[in-house]
């Protein structure tokens, strides 16, 4: 198991390393000049030159990459176009609110769509069914900016009982969470459904029921656990997703998470913060499929079988 | 599930009673002493500060913050007027010299109350001019030569030759007195310590940055105080960034905010029926303007450029852009800068003129059906700029002038600018202070922000005047002449002039706007 993990980290720096070069090449087909962003509209060209200078700009494109990929080795992803702040640290500083954010997000999703699918399961093809698919493709469908907002109109400016934006206490919380987890619910619901209709005809569970075991056992031991493992790679799909997707959401409520700090850095050209924050970002996709990977082993034992041969 | 439901139900009952508590909590005011006004003043802003490093930085939102915290030496009144600041009097010695007087009783609001003298302002200025050392506004202070110390309590400034304008640019915000002894006593952060009523107390990015009153505000116990030095009324101010617009505003109306900074416009008819909010209007000085790269073929031609100026319904976009709410304008110049002429002709939407100065130029009989030319507008992907294109490339069309719509992030939009990429472009200025930032920034030969690449010699001539003549009729008429010069060169088509809107609790004191933006919220706070 502990080599398994090991490979597994290995793995990741291929992609790191191909992540920064298509961020660098990315970046660069922008266009702008961040040495004159930086210098402001009335800098003269000699200032602006002596910046360029000074960010290294006037070196061929893989001398800067090669520098960057040496900084990342010591852990130094630059500093910020427009802070001058040290890229890693304001990443670190922003991370903890979006895991906040995307861990109770997954919560409120798990807790709404697990007992839903396995219940529309249940019910198949019948009213309870259908009006659970339609809550599924309603929270599919729907742009979470715009349920954000509605959600603020009647949370927030209606009824007064939660803050519209910010992050002070756990009450700012609320409102982006069930935003977010209401779109991660409708995905989670649907692939619990299925995995459970799957699980359903199976023989054993018709053993557990001829030897009188209670439905909601049998549901709930028989059934749940062996349709497990479609759901966990949807939840760790989904909190990947949440990690680097919740720009809206994060823009609607004033979230300071890191999504908004890739977007507000994007519009500022801060090529040092994008290019750093996405690096982060495929990191932290890579060390959340490793994770759901180990997770899997935990539900299965057959997997953790394999993981044991392979160790 | 019946179980689940009611769970949840009972989980969110729950919920919304500790959040009704924690809300109230929140909202809760400390007294100041009379009882009476509200501890903290929240503004709500429509964009996060970057940096409060004063000289590496030129952003009206960190400006709008370092006002509390720092004094310049001539204070910039939303009058248009220069009023003594930190420095009580100042004069020309001769052409090049210009001899000040500063305050004797100022402090810094460090924790042993620094005195502030004529050695401070010395290195603040000195500070500015050093671009090697990181500066970024050494171009507001074009032009000086030497500060030379005098006294402690005098100073001189040498210029190269004399500026009508010089004096004005030290009501810059980066140019605030800063303190010589906290960056040799390699204090962190020094440029934090400044002489103004508030203290910086912590900036979260992306969440808050707070200001609290200073305890030895110099100002609060001297004589002689002009109003816009007093200290400060609230205990604590907060800047919250709030980048969505409906967020801000609904926050506004939660009471989240007290202030809500540039409310989009077509919310506002909500917020005038919310009986707790105030929504001020007031004349602007953000001038948006359509213009042509003349160095570029065919809009080197003078006819042509003004065909398209007749062709231009400003009151559709005025419409279109913002609701109606902001002025047409014909000259260049932003409106209530000194010398501010409009009566010269102009171009006024005239699809029957523009069709025949299209003939003069050599593009006749053009028309929707009839494309006699083809072009690029470029313009930043925000609001208003996709909206004022849509009419414009509606209206050239009529004339015969097919305009393919090219949109830009900003930044690339002013690198392309800079370079001179593009054909037609569209873009804003925001000037309130120096007539000179407009003639020259925008029209000078060779100013790195002269995106049309304009270059006359008489345009720089009376630039120039301008700036040095010191008779002050001759000087007004070199402004007007200069201003009916460039609307018929027409390097640019001014569009209109935002009016300033911003929205605020109707128990709001003390406010002092700028119609530029740049607002002072040292002397505001909100009564309960």
């Amino acid at each position: 198991m502990i080599r398994y993990i090991i490979k597994r980290i290995l793995q990741m720096i291929p992609v790191i390393l191909v992540t920064s070069l298509l961020i660098f090449w990315a970046m660069g087909l922008t266009g702008g000049d961040p040495a004159r962003t930086k210098a402001g509209e009335k800098a003269t060209e000699e200032q602006v030159e002596q910046i360029r200078e000074e960010m290294g700009l006037n070196d061929p494109f893989f001398v800067r990459y090669v520098n960057y990929v040496k900084g990342m080795v010591t852990g130094d992803l630059g500093e910020s176009y427009v802070t001058g702040k040290d890229v890693f640290k304001t990443f670190m500083e922003r991370l903890p609110n979006t895991l906040l954010l995307g861990g109770a997000a997954v919560l409120v999703a798990i807790i709404v769509s697990i007992p839903l699918g396995i219940y529309t399961a249940v019910n198949q093809n019948t009213w309870k069914d259908t009006a659970g698919m339609i809550f599924a493709l309603f929270g599919v469908s729907m742009p979470n900016f715009w349920l954000g907002l509605m959600l603020i109109i009647l949370f927030s400016l209606k009824l007064g009982i939660f803050p519209s934006g910010g992050k002070a206490g756990w009450d700012t919380l609320v409102l982006p969470a069930l935003t977010v987890g209401f779109g991660l619910a409708a995905l989670i619901t649907r692939t619990t459904r299925s995995s459970m209709l799957d699980v359903i005809r199976q023989d054993y569970m018709t053993t557990a029921r001829a030897k009188g075991v209670p439905e909601k056992k049998v549901i709930r031991k028989h059934g749940l656990k062996n349709a497990l493992i479609p759901i966990i790679t949807a939840i760790g799909l989904q909190m990947s997703l949440v990690l680097t997707g919740s720009v809206l959401a994060e823009t609607v409520f004033s979230w300071p998470g890191i999504g908004r700090l890739v977007y507000d850095s994007i519009s500022k050209r801060d090529i040092p913060m994008v290019t750093g924050s996405i690096i982060m970002c495929s990191v932290l996709m890579c060390l959340v499929n490793l994770i759901v990977d180990l997770v899997y082993a935990f539900f299965d034992p057959r997997i953790k079988a394999q993981y044991s041969k392979k160790g | 599930m019946k179980k689940l439901i009611a769970l949840l139900m009972a989980v969110t009952m729950v919920a919304s009673v500790f959040t009704g508590c924690g809300s109230s909590g929140e909202s809760s005011t400390g007294a100041d002493g009379e009882g009476s006004v509200k501890d903290t003043l929240v503004v709500g802003t429509d964009a996060d500060i970057n940096t409060l490093d004063l000289q590496k930085q030129n952003d009206q939102i960190n400006n709008i913050i370092l006002k509390n915290t720092h004094q310049q030496l001539v204070f910039f009144s939303n009058e248009q007027t220069f009023e003594p600041g930190l420095a009580t009097e100042w004069e020309f010695t001769d052409d090049t010299h210009i001899q000040f007087k500063l305050r004797q009783d100022v402090t810094f609001n460090d924790d042993a109350a620094t005195p502030m003298t004529a050695e401070d302002v010395k290195f603040t200025l000195d500070m500015a001019m050093d671009t090697d050392g990181g500066s970024l506004v050494s171009d507001a202070l074009a032009g000086m030569v030497a500060v030379n110390v005098i006294d402690d309590y005098t100073f001189e400034i040498e210029i190269e030759e004399y500026n009508n304008e010089f004096v004005q640019s030290l009501a810059s915000v980066p140019l605030s007195i800063q303190s010589k002894k906290a960056y040799d006593d390699g204090v962190d952060e020094p440029y934090l310590i400044g002489t103004g009523p508030y203290v910086f107390d912590e900036w979260i990015e992306g969440e808050y940055c707070r200001l609290v009153k200073s305890e030895n505000y110099w100002g609060a116990s001297a004589s002689d105080v002009p109003s816009y030095m007093a200290e400060g009324a609230s205990n604590a101010i907060e800047f919250r960034p709030y980048i969505e617009a409906s967020s801000r505003v609904i926050a506004l109306q939660n009471g989240e905010i007290d202030v809500c900074v540039n409310p989009p416009i077509n919310e506002l008819e909500y917020l005038e029926e919310d009986e707790n909010i105030t929504v001020e209007e007031k004349d602007g000085t953000r001038l948006f303007y359509f213009a042509f790269n003349v160095e570029k073929k065919p809009w080197d031609n003078q006819t042509l450029r003004q065909a398209v100026a007749c062709s231009i319904d400003r009151d559709a976009v005025l419409e279109a852009a913002v609701y109606g709410k902001g002025q047409l304008q014909t000259t260049i110049l932003n409106r209530g800068l000194w010398g501010f002429y409009d009566d010269m002709e102009g171009f006024d939407y005239d699809v029957e003129r523009a069709k025949s100065l299209m003939e003069e130029a050599g593009y006749g009989g053009g028309s929707a059906d009839n494309i006699v030319l083809r072009t690029t507008l470029t313009y930043a992907t925000s609001s208003p700029y996709e909206q004022i294109a849509t009419v414009i490339q509606a209206n050239l069309k009529e004339i015969g002038i097919e305009v393919e719509l090219k949109g830009l992030e900003d930044a690339t939009l002013k690198t392309e600018c800079g370079e001179g990429n593009q054909e037609l472009f569209l873009w804003r200025w925001n000037e309130d202070s120096k007539v000179d930032f407009v003639y020259r920034d925008l029209f000078y030969t060779g100013s790195p922000s002269n995106y049309h690449h304009y270059s006359d010699k008489k345009a720089d001539e009376l630039t120039d005047i301008v700036a040095t003549e010191k008779d002050e009729d001759k000087r007004l008429e070199a402004a007007q002449e200069l201003q009916t010069y460039l609307v018929d060169a027409c390097p640019q088509v001014p569009l209109y002039i935002a009016n300033l809107v911003i929205a605020y609790n109707k128990n709001l004191q003390g406010q002092y706007f700028y119609g530029g933006g740049n607002h002072y919220w040292a002397n505001a706070y909100v009564t309960e």
